[in-house]
């Protein structure tokens, strides 16, 4: 399997890597948000989903292994790829400025991937802390129904500000993820690339104001 | 020459050696003509230079009609200088304004280290040129005309890929210094031609593996080299390599 080694530890290889697991991330969020979402269906519902996701611990834990050896690939990768790169620049420029026309934005979020990733691992320590290992006070939803404790963090001053810087950085992370790991995996034609930028584009934005929209919906409960 | 020229200020880079720490300088230019190409001010600069018992600057250029790639520069921190498809030696003084500051720099990457002032060393690119930038022919008699169909699609896009002078735009612009666009070029003029077919899996692992060595970075599809390239080569050619990576790979029978 040296093959595959040599492959996968190559910057084409990295790439490679970076974009399967940037996409499988993607694939989670889609998952998750589609979950929550069911918070607008009412407190029967919601709490019928947690119950029935909770009822297969077993199952779960695999998913989170998975899920989290994917989200480490894709954190290791980032680090040390960013590192090569300084490296491979060395002394920098004493000035700079882009060539490229038709920009968007002035803001070019592909200069700040590893910037708006952090602010995303921000988002999910503050995430993880609230919900899954409650880390921060649970006087107010203990022994809630899911749904309760839900809009209860929701709630929180802290997490609403939280959650909703995350989400920008959500969708300023994928607004060049998404197109980004198209490209690195090869998948570029004149057929479909505008499909791919727009609906890479489209893809983020729907994903940061779904989950956007369930902090604002908590606001009135 | 006609009228009265402008008065600009250089700040150029000046660095005696490779292990010199380098230094930025400022030359105050007086009455340059904008009909001067960018390269040719800079002649004007050395002459007076050397008529005041000064080093010249010392850069690189040879054919200064666009086609050889000899010549870099990061002028104001754009790769040639602020013109799409142009290189430093088609650029004019008319781009500039009377008193202008201008900023010359040379392309830094640790794969191109300097050799002296705004001169690096580019042979990391003939390296990954030499690692599989070739098909090998037999020598023989010349084939048949037309025995070797090639549709025209397949000829334009090796044309636009082997468009590539080899100038190093696309690392000096690349925030990671990256060589993905010229490698990419590269690999592409041969793999989309039947002549290149028979090695095409061989060419790109090797070309990349060569790419890693010489220390360049990877690329994070910024679409800078694309935008900076004096040749208007495509990033399209990104993702064929990544493709022909991808093949080569899982598919070939190269590293088993």
């Amino acid at each position: 399997m040296n093959w595959l080694r040599c492959a996968l530890s190559s910057s084409v290889g990295k790439k490679f890597l970076m974009a399967i697991t940037g996409l499988a991330l993607c694939g989670f969020l889609v998952v998750h948000l589609a979950g929550n979402l069911l918070l607008f269906a009412g407190a029967e519902a919601y709490n019928a989903y947690a119950h029935k996701l909770h009822d297969n611990e077993d199952l779960l834990h695999v998913a989170e292994t998975g899920l989290a050896l994917i989200f480490f690939t894709h954190l290791y990768l980032a680090f040390k790829l960013s590192a090569e790169n300084r490296i491979a620049r060395g002394r920098g420029y004493a000035e700079s400025q882009s060539k490229r026309e038709n920009l968007i934005s002035k803001v070019r979020p592909e200069t700040w991937m590893l910037v708006t990733g952090l602010g995303l691992l921000a988002y999910m320590l503050l995430h993880l802390a609230d919900f899954t290992l409650e880390f921060r006070d649970t006087s107010h939803y203990e022994g809630l129904e899911p749904f309760d404790k839900a809009v209860s963090l929701l709630t929180d001053p802290i997490s609403v500000v939280g959650y909703l810087a995350g989400f920008a950085f959500l969708f300023a992370h994928l607004s060049h993820g998404i197109s980004s790991a198209f490209q690195s995996l090869g998948l570029n034609h004149p057929k479909y690339n505008a499909v791919i930028k727009w609906g890479g584009l489209g893809f983020a934005l729907a994903l940061a104001l779904g989950n956007a929209s369930l902090v604002f919906w908590a606001q009135g409960q | 020459m006609s009228g009265q020229g402008m008065n600009l200020t250089l700040r150029v880079w000046r660095q005696a050696g490779s292990e010199d720490k380098g230094e930025f300088r400022f030359y105050q230019l007086n009455n340059v003509s904008e009909h001067m190409s960018f390269l040719e001010m800079l002649d004007v600069l050395n002459e007076r230079l050397i008529k005041l018992g000064e080093e010249p600057v010392a850069f690189d250029h040879d054919c200064r009609e666009g086609i050889c790639g000899m010549c870099s520069l990061m002028i104001n921190g754009q790769a040639h200088g602020p013109d799409n498809e142009t290189t430093t030696c088609q650029l004019h003084m008319r781009r500039f304004r009377d008193g202008d500051t201008i900023t010359i720099e040379p392309w830094r990457a640790k794969a191109f280290p300097i050799i002296r002032d705004l001169v690096v060393d580019r042979t990391s690119f003939d390296r990954v040129i030499s690692a599989g930038g070739y098909v090998s022919v037999n020598a023989g008699n010349a084939p048949d005309a037309n025995c070797l169909p090639v549709p025209k699609q397949d000829q334009e896009k090796a044309m636009d890929a082997a468009a590539c002078i080899g100038c190093g735009a696309c690392v000096a612009a690349c925030k990671n210094a990256s060589a993905m666009l010229f490698t990419s070029a590269k690999v592409s003029q041969m793999a989309v031609l039947p002549q290149g077919k028979p090695e095409r899996a061989r060419r790109v692992l090797n070309m990349v593996a060569q790419m890693d060595e010489e220390g360049f970075g990877s690329c994070t599809n910024t679409s800078e080299c694309e935008a900076a390239c004096p040749a208007g080569i495509s990033v399209d050619n990104i993702a064929r390599l990544n493709r022909e990576y991808l093949k080569a790979v899982v598919f070939s029978d190269e590293g088993v």
